[in-house]
């Protein structure tokens, strides 16, 4: 994590201004701005990052696991990049979550322990017991998977962890579900709009489909080497 | 020592509470106590006991809680961060040195079990403990307080507290009369009355 970050994406810059007459109150998906810089460029401590996450651990349980309910995504094994530009755009306002915004509060984590958690949660081990879907229309969520989302999350949905694209294997079936409808429905500020365009047409059966193909991707990782 | 066998022989009620104050606030600083020992003696012991296992409900166990949480609020009562009607009027009898003596003296005790006084409304609030509530934002108390209750350096103890003492807490950061920790605000504020009765009494039986 001591990379620098600031090189961040023109294009997705570009494209969103683009879209941005659609929704007035869309903001930049992934503008640099003063804090998440500022954790970005800190050097994260896992073992200070496995205390700090106590006072997560409430609501996304005891190993970052989540739940299969979908109302608490899983963070085990998520990317560096992607836990911090979330935390810090929830905590910012820039994406909306209210459940969670009073426990992301300055007086409750410090920039350095934004840093210590997202190093904590990388490194833990994510095993293969996630929700899933009713596995009734695969072949429509692969399908649509790699035309459309493979680009970006990976064929095996590993993400990327320097495009801040999350890793989407081991993730709950309804918390995709969740998210990506709210995606596609404009309601999630923070949202790359490449992504919004992507899926703007699905229909629930298209993202219920996807999301269950997402939710059965492999949860072992290739090392992603930045 | 007069004032401190009239102390020691009555039971801390809060109907009494005036009447135990005057002392208090009378008493010189010279004989309150040039060591913490005195101080748990003539003062702390009353109402919470010697060995920190209070035996009225409405006064806090304080065996067995961590000591940087203890001291922390002994700080907050000093500053007036944390208002109660005894302890604030207390508070300012007790020389601030005292303060980490006293969380020494207190947390190491050996904390007394509790007793669930209604088995159903107990099990009721096991899975509030255990898994929060999901649909109004609750997180598990166990997040942060262990399973066990038996808490950290910076959350404290539960376990075996007394129900209308937990009961009164939750209250008070609910309406926002106790506001010394951001995350335990929005916690009470999230819990529903019935919630807060049946955490507590589960948490009576950790």
């Amino acid at each position: 994590m001591t990379r620098h970050w600031l090189g961040l994406p023109i294009a997705t810059l570009a494209c969103s201004l683009a879209i941005a007459g659609a929704d007035t109150s869309r903001i930049d998906w992934n503008a640099a701005y003063p804090e998440k810089t500022a954790v970005l460029g800190l050097h994260g401590d896992a073992g200070r990052g496995a205390e700090a996450f106590v006072i997560c651990q409430g609501c996304h349980r005891v190993g970052a696991l989540g739940r299969a309910d979908g109302s608490y995504p899983r963070l085990a094994g998520q990317h560096a990049s992607v836990l911090i530009k979330q935390l810090t755009d929830v905590r910012s306002g820039r994406r909306t979550n209210p459940k969670m915004l009073p426990f992301a509060d300055h007086q409750v984590i410090s920039v350095q322990e934004i840093a210590d958690i997202a190093a904590y949660l990388q490194a833990l081990p994510v095993p293969a017991t996630q929700g899933q879907g009713a596995g009734n229309d695969l072949a429509r969520g692969a399908r649509l998977y790699q035309a459309d989302c493979a680009v970006c999350h990976g064929t095996r949905g590993e993400g990327n962890v320097d495009k801040f694209y999350p890793r989407v294997s081991g993730q709950h079936f309804r918390y995709l579900l969740r998210e990506n409808r709210l995606i596609r429905d404009n309601q999630r500020r923070n949202a790359n709009p490449e992504m919004i365009g992507v899926i703007k047409n699905y229909t629930d059966d298209d993202i219920a489909a996807v999301a269950d193909f997402m939710s059965r991707l492999p949860v072992e990782m290739v090392k992603q080497v930045p | 020592m007069g004032y401190a066998n009239i102390i020691l022989s009555l039971t801390c009620k809060r109907a009494r509470a005036a009447f135990l104050l005057a002392p208090f606030i009378l008493l010189p600083v010279s004989l309150l106590a040039a060591d913490a020992q005195d101080t748990v003696t003539t003062i702390c012991a009353t109402c919470h006991g010697a060995d920190g296992n209070s035996t009225d409900p409405v006064n806090p166990k304080l065996a067995g809680m961590g000591q940087e949480y203890l001291l922390r609020q002994l700080n907050a009562f000093a500053s007036g961060k944390r208002r109660d009607e005894i302890m604030s009027a207390i508070i300012a009898s007790i020389d601030s040195n005292d303060f980490p003596k006293l969380a020494a003296y207190y947390g190491p005790k050996q904390p007394s079990p509790g007793k669930v006084q209604n088995q159903q409304l107990a099990a009721k609030g096991r899975p509030l403990y255990e898994d929060g509530n999901t649909d109004s934002g609750v997180p598990a108390c166990a997040g942060c307080h262990q399973s066990d209750g038996r808490g950290n350096a910076r959350f404290p103890r539960l376990a075996g507290q007394h129900q209308a003492y937990t009961v009164k807490q939750l209250n008070d950061y609910k309406s926002g009369r106790r506001a010394t920790d951001p995350l335990m605000t929005t916690v009470g504020k999230r819990l529903t009355a019935d919630e807060i009765k049946a955490v507590a009494e589960y948490i009576a039986g950790l």
